[in-house]
């Protein structure tokens, strides 16, 4: 439908590429049950997607499409880029009316950050203990590193994580993840 | 710094949070007139105790989370939902 | 740096951690030295034969070294050049490398010779509270006189103006027993805890682990083998360089780690420092104990040291600190330095011992050591070191000499306290030891010297038990234990000795330069409370926090008020127990990084199409686009012209945007606003205001309809977050009953205002999918569309007054729909306009902005007050209490400079001419396309209708006053006739 792909918000400033760390072009749309619609909702999203919604600190995920706790009653969904609007269309019909459902596949950048390093990495912003014990695969946070806005996955043990955090903050999310990441550049 | 237990994010740093005043007070009905609404807006009891306290938390949940806080000792004695209504200890 | 004569060897030829086979080539105060890896620029300076290394701060009086750690209150030097330059460093913390530069502070010009030293003559005139009371008078003479005199005078060293070329990070840990210090019981602590299965950070502000067992050769097997076991517990974390400064609320605790400051310059990606954050279950203060001095005249001079530190440096180090040396103690543990001075080559060491003869100056009195019983050291002689003691027995007043170049003092030694006192655990006064001990906290514990338990294996075990009982109530049993060293408690019992009452100096606070006079005329002058006298002399307040000397001002202060140590106290310690530099706070965040820039989807071409960029509250926006060699207000008349005579278009993105959506969403924006949303119909904008309960404005907007449950609501770029907050606020607490969701939609859609009497024929030509004249997409109207082959939704808004048309679409796309529009508009001469533009449009219409909606204006000041509708919303009651409503109050006004060329500046006051009575004030300028020249906004008293007048436009400061007229805010289309063209 669209002539141009739509442009990263990581490309209206150079930043510097790092080997742990990609951006995955996502559809992200943001679910929001209506009052007293969430039993609806989570069953709605369970026939279509075959996953729960899941309860909060925890994401879960089906295929390709991923379901992040972010607020009470409210959850991301992510889903590899597709064509525009698509995600979000599929889900306005899934939810038919269980849940306010707003496009933020421009308004979010995801990026996956992965390597032995990565929780050093995320350490030196973020506030919140990555130790195998305490936060593993499965498990989500929303919390603010380095004065941004973030929403934080594991997805495995390696560990992989994923970050999600607002295309305007991008570019400084970025600067200082590849800064704090640097030391690493040849170990991860 | 201060740990606050969020309801739905689990014990988070203070600096994740933007403190929002007294939660005892009530939005009065719209024709309670003036001196209510001053009263909403102005009266404050600043205690030197356990004060029940909004914080929001706006780089977590973006939730109003009420917390049970003494202006002595910061200590926190309880924290819940914003409809909870939490047990301040005695004295 | 002062030569002494010919001495004998000052480094040894063996023994402690130094290593001989290798040497380093240092500087100090441009002289080369060499020293060894191991050493501390101390230890260095020390063997090199340096004896004075610095100036006191008050009176210049010429300082050595008097400590060999983080304790020390003299021996400050400014380490590295140019942008590298540190002031303030304690030389007995300072690792040396190879290529290490250092000055000596404090003087001029020179240390051997310093002119200010007058001031330590001059010394009567500087009591203590001498700022407080002697520059009261006259208030004048502050800036000019007194001021830089002092700045002059006192200080310590200069920071380096340049920019700090290294990098710091800040980091956060977590772990369930954190071990601060690894002394003997620090080391058993982090192993007991470590091998019980707990997550254990060790923290050791040293290069090297092991605290005192440094200066143990006897227990270095015991030492290598616990560093050993540690290193082998994957769930242990040793950190040295690394000082744990504060210690804050539930166990957060603040740490510095010195990650390259003893290299020249740090390896690539390292930071020059590390500031951790540290949460932990469980904490064991292993900090050790702090040997204090004793206050008699001359104390301070260079050759006196604590008779530990002496011992250190002979036995870590390998350096003899003097030859012929004079040990003035209270204690039988300082004893311990007599042997080894002696192994490391003294000639002759004697013993001042204040108490009667006892059990250790006997032991020592039969090898070989002269021990004075009963005596006391009243002063030592030599300004440039020490060459000789005076003595007298206690009670007599004949003194006598004692040839020497070294003065070991040690009053004792006491619990160092500072983390334990930051965190408000109870002190409880020991008498056996004559000091503060700490007593355990909820999650927090004191082990071995930090509490009071001396001597080497008593600590070993007390640090043993203190891991174990850490580990164990973070939820992990104490596995079986493991070999501890081996050894007699010594005696601690320590009679106390604070002060030599002799006349003469003697001071209690070396950095500071505090002496018992001035603790006794604080109390003289009514500071009687120990944290009125700490103030009002300064003691204890320096970067040493008076580790050697403040109990010992605690004690003088008690013996003034006639009162015991233990009921005067002493101050609350706070961080920082050590000094941390100003790049380990800022960490990543500074320069460009101290805050995030947030750029639009249009940044880089609005970079390369050569914009001014502005700051607006986080964001980056371009501010005018300036042609080569043009001015910036040519530029911007340039661009409000082609706005107002043609078309133009400006990056709206930063705009707040929040997606309302719910079956209860018209129900809370009619609570919300001041007007009315839940009569707008489906694609439909609408103007709307909101007040914060108190009444005043808090921010205005265009709110549209997309569905009947479904808003699309715009903030200003500075109220964003502020009105999400907002509705955050009354959804959530308020009406929690209402069915009502939000989203920040800011960055999901880019939107750019495509505004002149050109834009339909502009959009016309790009646009598919939507008739947008005036008919298809009337004034307010809202619409899908496609633009360049992107979805966008289009607004028929207007901030400028034209016809106007802003067109939002999913930011990704925004290059591609703005390079669309812009060669559609090639043909009418379209322009980029900036944030300076914008402004003057909304200023030629009237229409208020941050400048007049401050906080501190009604809507009927802003010439709004028809915007209340009869229903109930935040600030509708507040906004009618009398005090708002007065009609007198200032409001909206148009000014316009008479002579149109005259500058005019927002805050100016509107006087009448010759009258010096403020009838309101300019909010907002500018130079104008209509009506031309100098305009503005303004608020000015509503007491008259003065539309028409002259004013003058004040503004004193810059001596500046500028005839006005008072006209409508509307200086453009009036009638609102373009808009809707």
């Amino acid at each position: 439908m669209c002539a141009a792909e739509p442009r990263s918000p990581l490309s209206v400033v150079a930043v510097p590429a790092h080997p742990m760390i990609a951006e995955l072009p996502s559809a992200i749309v943001d679910i929001a049950a209506r009052r007293g619609r969430a039993g609806d909702l989570a069953a709605a999203i369970r026939a279509e997607f075959g996953l729960d919604l899941p309860p909060p600190g925890r994401f879960a995920a089906s295929g390709d499409t991923t379901a992040v706790w972010i607020r009470p009653e409210t959850w991301l969904v992510m889903a590899p880029r597709g064509a525009e609007g698509a995600l979000a269309r599929r889900l306005v019909e899934t939810a038919a009316g269980a849940a306010s459902v707003v496009d933020q596949s421009h308004g979010k950048t995801r990026v996956r950050l992965a390597g032995a390093a990565a929780p050093r990495v995320l350490a030196k912003g973020c506030r919140l203990d990555l130790h195998p014990a305490q936060f593993g695969p499965g498990q989500a946070a929303v919390t603010p590193m380095a004065q941004v806005g973030a929403v934080l996955l594991q997805r495995d043990a390696t560990p992989a994580y994923e970050l999600v955090v607002g295309s305007s903050y991008a570019v400084p999310f970025l600067e200082w993840l590849t800064d704090s990441a640097a030391e690493f550049a040849g170990t991860h | 710094m201060h740990r606050i237990d969020c309801p739905w994010c689990g014990p988070r740093d203070e600096a994740e949070f933007a403190y929002r005043g007294d939660a005892t007070v009530r939005r009065p009905a719209h024709d309670a007139g003036i001196d209510a609404f001053y009263d909403y807006v102005y009266t404050r009891a600043n205690p030197r105790g356990w004060h029940t306290e909004w914080w929001h938390h706006a780089g977590g949940c973006r939730q109003f989370v009420k917390v049970v806080r003494h202006t002595m000792t910061h200590e926190i004695a309880g924290t819940g939902k914003a409809g909870d209504s939490l047990p301040v200890p005695a004295e | 740096m002062i030569e002494l004569p010919r001495r004998p060897r000052l480094r040894t030829r063996k023994g402690g951690h130094v290593d001989r086979d290798r040497s380093l080539t240092f500087r100090f105060d441009g002289r080369a030295y060499q020293g060894h890896p191991g050493d501390t620029l101390a230890s260095a300076l020390l063997a090199a034969g340096v004896r004075i290394v610095g100036r006191s701060f008050k009176y210049h009086r010429p300082r050595g070294i008097y400590t060999a750690g983080p304790e020390e209150p003299n021996a400050l030097a400014g380490i590295g050049t140019g942008a590298r330059a540190t002031p303030n460093s304690k030389v007995t913390t300072v690792e040396l490398h190879d290529g290490l530069v250092a000055r000596s502070q404090n003087r001029w010009p020179s240390l051997a010779l310093d002119l200010m030293c007058v001031n330590s003559a001059l010394s009567r005139f500087l009591p203590a509270g001498f700022y407080y009371k002697t520059f009261m008078w006259p208030a004048a003479f502050w800036e000019k006189v007194y001021e830089p005199a002092i700045r002059r005078a006192a200080g310590l060293g200069r920071a380096s103006a340049l920019p700090d070329p290294d990098h710091y990070e800040a980091c956060h840990a977590h772990c369930d027993v954190l071990v601060v210090g690894s002394g003997v019981a620090g080391l058993a602590a982090a192993r007991a805890a470590g091998e019980a299965g707990a997550r254990v950070i060790l923290a050791e502000q040293d290069f090297l682990a092991g605290g005192g067992l440094l200066c143990e050769p006897g227990q270095e097997a015991w030492r290598q083998e616990a560093l050993a076991a540690l290193a082998a517990l994957p769930n242990v974390t040793t950190t040295l360089r690394t000082t744990v400064f504060g210690y804050y609320e539930q166990n957060m605790l603040g740490a510095l780690e010195r990650v390259a400051d003893h290299l020249p310059v740090p390896p690539a990606h390292q930071p020059r420092q590390r500031y951790w954050t540290i949460r932990a279950g469980e904490v064991v203060l292993a900090t050790g104990a702090d040997e204090r001095l004793i206050a008699f005249p001359g104390n301070d001079r260079p050759g006196v040291m604590l008779a530990g530190a002496a011992r250190t440096y002979a036995r870590r180090f390998g350096v003899l600190a003097g030859s012929r040396a004079v040990l003035f103690a209270n204690n039988d543990e300082a004893y311990g330095t007599l042997a080894a001075l002696a192994e490391a080559g003294a000639e002759r060491v004697t013993v001042v011992d204040p108490r009667p003869l006892g059990p250790a100056a006997a032991a020592a009195r039969r090898q070989g050591f002269e021990v004075l019983a009963g005596h006391e050291v009243t002063g030592g002689h030599g300004g440039r070191g020490i060459y000789s003691v005076e003595a007298r027995a206690i009670g007599s007043a004949g003194a006598f000499q004692i040839d020497a170049d070294l003065l070991c003092v040690s009053g004792g030694y006491g619990p160092a306290i500072q983390l334990a006192s930051q965190s408000r655990t109870a002190m409880r006064w020991d008498d056996r030891i004559a000091a503060f001990v700490p007593g355990d906290a909820p999650g927090q514990r004191s082990a071995g010297g930090a509490r009071g338990c001396f001597g080497i294996a008593a600590a070993a075990r007390d640090g043993l038990a203190a891991g174990q009982a850490a580990a164990s109530a973070a939820g992990f049993a104490a596995k079986a234990a493991f070999a501890l060293p081996e050894g007699d408690d010594p005696d601690a019992t320590v009679a106390p000795f604070w002060e030599v009452r002799a006349r003469g100096k003697s001071f209690v606070d070396l950095q500071h330069d505090v002496t018992t006079a001035d603790i006794r005329l604080a109390h003289r002058e009514g500071y009687r409370h120990i944290e009125h006298a700490k103030r009002y002399t300064t003691h204890a307040m320096a970067t040493d926090q008076g580790k050697t000397g403040g109990l010992v001002g605690a004690a003088v202060l008690a013996e003034a008020r006639g009162e015991t140590v233990a009921v005067v106290g002493m101050p609350t310690y706070r961080p920082y127990v050590s000094p941390v530099t100003w790049g380990a706070v800022a960490g990543h965040h500074r320069g460009r990084a101290f805050a995030p820039i947030r750029r639009t989807m249009l940044h880089d071409w609005h970079a390369r199409r050569g914009a001014e960029f502005m700051e607006a509250g986080l964001w980056l926006r371009p501010a005018f686009y300036a042609r080569p060699g043009e001015a910036p207000w040519d530029a911007i008349l340039r661009e409000g012209r082609a706005v107002r005579q043609a078309v133009g278009i400006c990056d709206v993105s930063t705009l707040g945007k929040i997606d309302v959506q719910g079956s209860d969403a018209a129900t809370f924006l009619d609570r919300l606003y001041t007007n009315t949303f839940s009569t707008l119909p489906v694609g439909k904008a609408r103007y709307g205001l909101m007040l914060r309960e108190d009444g005043m404005v808090m921010d205005d907007g265009t709110t549209s309809r997309l569905a009947p449950d479904h808003f699309f609501v715009t903030t200003t770029t500075a109220n964003a977050g502020r009105v999400m907050e907002h509705m955050e606020f009354h959804a959530q607490t308020v009406w929690p009953e209402l069915d009502v969701q939000f989203a920040s939609v800011t960055d999901q859609w880019a939107s750019m205002s495509v505004a002149g009497p050109e834009a339909r024929r502009t959009l016309a030509k790009v646009i598919a999918g939507l008739d947008i004249s005036d008919a298809g997409l009337p004034f307010m109207g809202v619409a899908d569309a496609t633009l360049a082959g992107c979805p966008v939704r289009v607004f028929r808004i207007s901030f400028s007054g034209e016809l106007a048309f802003e067109v939002a679409t999913p930011a990704g796309y925004a290059l591609a729909v703005w390079e669309a529009i812009l060669a559609a508009g090639a043909e009418f001469g379209i322009e980029p306009y900036g944030v300076e533009a914008l402004g003057l449009l909304r200023i030629e219409k009237g229409h208020v902005a941050g400048a007049e909606l401050n906080g501190q204006t009604t809507m009927r000041d802003v010439g709004l007050g028809k915007m209340a509708k009869k229903g109930d919303f935040v600030g509708k009651v507040l906004a009618g209490r009398p005090g708002l409503t007065d009609p007198a109050r200032p409001r909206l006004v148009g000014v316009r400079a008479v002579d149109r060329e005259r500058q005019i500046r927002p805050g100016a006051h509107l006087v009448e001419p010759g009258s010096d009575r403020s009838l309101g004030w300019i909010t907002s300028v500018t130079r104008s396309v209509e009506p031309g020249g100098w305009i503005g906004l303004a608020m000015l008293s509503g007491d008259a209708d003065r539309h028409g007048q002259r004013l003058v436009a004040a503004f004193p400061l810059m001596n500046e006053a500028v005839e006005v007229e008072i006209s409508s805010p509307h200086f453009v289309d009036p009638e609102n006739a373009r808009v809707r063209s």
